[in-house]
């Protein structure tokens, strides 16, 4: 079965949030609890996540916010000029995926369908997978215990649907389906940019990461999206920093057997040359 | 370089205090079993107190580790699946091999720990001398072997584990925590060893020149390591050298953990007829500086 994926082109986003809405009335997302705090005269919790400087509501992803649509806001300082930039940012559900290959209890797992799933009956709240993704998409639950971030909507791909978010978005910037086919949707829709004139479009995921199953259209550079140009997923790091641990034992080990060794035998000469 | 990765939220007093702990032990098991595998019978007394020291503080490693999880009564399933309900292991994960080599080492620290009751007459538990005798079939290098192996294993696995991340500062110094913990477990060690002897007052002349023969080439591996790895980071480096990790990782790990130590040694030497204070001394601050050598990486790592 082709992998199903996601295709985000972000040059047709409004920034609605209708994704972010679809995504949490879906999968049944709370608020997330950090952005609501106690306030002194009020016998509920205030929302404290409005920065007042942007209309950027959850600013990142977390275990309660599988999607998020970032703002790019760049305006001059008297606003006369300016250009807003959306993107609708989730779990890339990498084919090398970070999160996957450090999860110590097989709670991670990738189903028939590609997509990276964390099965909340057994994950132990370890909290490795989450410095191991070069995107900082997983994320801890302290409700829970466990890890969450998004399934792809799982049991909706399993059941002949589309995802949530793509289902209800209303420029069609989010679409889902087969992942070779979301790529020919992607080549074509990118050399028709650039025939408009739209230089520094471009591609983010076709070789990120072994491949991201949701992948991007930018208008910029994918640093201005919050996107590493080149992540490196961390295990393909474990063979080398894995040797140079092990010489650095054998030399401790040679070191242990000389400096004891050494001291013993100028005792024996002693012994011996009292004798 | 990760920019968007996000930090654990490891608590310094669970995972870097297992860090220091566990490395603290397998520098003691490593040191005592190779002195045993070589046969340096001159040196059974060292081997001894290193062995005494490993298990006891083995054992309060599973506590910290398991009291970290989200779901700490699941922490089974590190070592069986629940899926097709059978050993587990994820050979592309550091904390999973590790978990296993923990568990290995453990086992054998505990053999070699019955060992050094049994041969000073202090075992008195019938159930226990039982054991001691079925394993005693084995030969004692056989486990001081596997022992030295996972020994090693578990001093190291923790910065392979550091280093295998998108955290910016772990990442950037890939492929020297490994190391940096290999010869830190050793030296603290060491020290361990050196302290406890010298608190029982058996510390013999010899004994500490040994140590302090091994301690010192160790201590000035470690300070290049840490410049290498400083060196590499770059940038990065900025939240382990500023601020109040900054303190602690070059005022309490580099300065008073290593330099001092290291000064003391050259000048003084660690001989007991040189005032037992001064060993005890010495060996408390490798020990300390260790540790927040291990609370300031782990914690500036999440910053």
């Amino acid at each position: 079965m082709n992998a199903k994926g996601m295709f985000v082109d972000t040059s047709i986003c409004t920034g609605c949030k209708a994704c972010q809405v679809a995504c949490k009335e879906w999968n049944g997302l709370t608020g997330e609890p950090s952005h609501f705090q106690k306030k002194a005269g009020y016998p509920y919790t205030v929302a404290s996540n409005f920065s007042g400087r942007s209309y950027d509501n959850t600013q990142n992803l977390s275990a309660t916010d599988w999607r998020h649509v970032r703002f790019i806001e760049q305006f001059s300082e008297d606003r006369s000029s300016g250009r807003w930039l959306f993107a609708s940012d989730s779990c890339k559900h990498c084919n090398n995926a970070g999160c996957l290959n450090a999860c110590p209890v097989q709670a991670i797992v990738r189903t028939d369908m590609g997509n990276v799933f964390v099965k909340q009956e057994v994950c132990i709240g370890c909290k490795y997978c989450i410095p191991s993704c070069p995107y900082g998409v997983i994320s801890f639950s302290e409700e829970t215990g466990t890890v969450h971030k998004c399934t792809l909507c799982n049991d909706r791909i399993h059941n002949g649907l589309g995802t949530a978010c793509a289902k209800a978005c209303p420029t069609g910037s989010i679409t889902f389906g087969d992942v070779p086919e979301l790529r020919k949707k992607a080549d074509a829709r990118l050399a028709q940019l650039k025939g408009l004139g739209f230089a520094q479009a471009n591609i983010y995921g076709y070789n990120e990461a072994g491949g991201l199953n949701v992948f991007y259209l930018f208008m910029d550079r994918p640093e201005i999206y919050g996107q590493p140009e080149q992540p490196v997923v961390p295990q393909d790091r474990l063979h080398v920093s894995s040797g140079l641990t092990v010489a650095a034992a054998i030399a401790v080990a040679v070191g242990a057997a000389i400096a004891f060794r050494e001291r013993g035998m100028k005792n024996e000469e002693k012994k011996s040359s009292k004798v | 370089m990760a920019l968007e990765s996000q930090a654990p939220h490891w608590e310094w007093y669970y995972i870097a205090m297992y860090f220091f702990i566990g490395g603290v032990s397998a520098g003691a098991y490593f040191i005592g079993s190779l002195i045993e595998l070589l046969g340096y019978e001159k040196h059974r007394d060292v081997s001894k107190a290193a062995y005494t020291i490993a298990f006891p503080l083995i054992c309060i490693t599973p506590v910290l580790l398991i009291a970290d999880l989200g779901r700490p009564e699941r922490f089974w399933h590190l070592f069986f699946s629940n899926g097709p309900n059978a050993p587990y292991a994820n050979h592309t994960s550091p904390l999973s091999v590790g978990t296993w080599a923990l568990l290995v080492y453990s086992g054998m620290a505990f053999l070699s720990f019955l060992n050094v009751l049994v041969e000073d007459g202090r075992l008195a538990s019938p159930a226990l001398k039982k054991a001691h005798e079925l394993f005693s079939r084995i030969p004692h290098r056989v486990y001081a072997a596997i022992g030295s192996f996972f020994g090693f294993f578990v001093a190291g696995y923790t910065g392979v584990l550091l280093n295998t991340t998108a955290r910016p500062l772990w990442a950037s110094m890939d492929p020297w925590i490994g190391s940096l913990f290999i010869v830190s477990g050793a030296s603290t060690g060491a020290a361990a060893v050196a302290l406890v002897m010298e608190r029982r007052r058996i510390l013999s002349a010899d004994a500490a020149r040994s140590l302090q023969a091994f301690e010192q080439p160790v201590m000035i591996a470690e300070l290049g390591i840490i410049v290498a790895m400083l060196a590499l980071a770059g940038r990065y480096a900025a939240p382990l050298v500023t601020g109040l990790y900054g303190i602690l990782f070059l005022g309490g790990a580099v300065v008073l953990g290593i330099l001092v130590p290291l000064g003391r040694q050259l000048t003084r030497g660690m001989l007991p007829a040189e005032g037992s204070s001064g060993v005890a001394l010495t060996s408390a601050l490798v020990l300390a500086g260790s540790a927040f050598l291990r609370i300031a990486l782990v914690q500036a790592g999440q910053r």
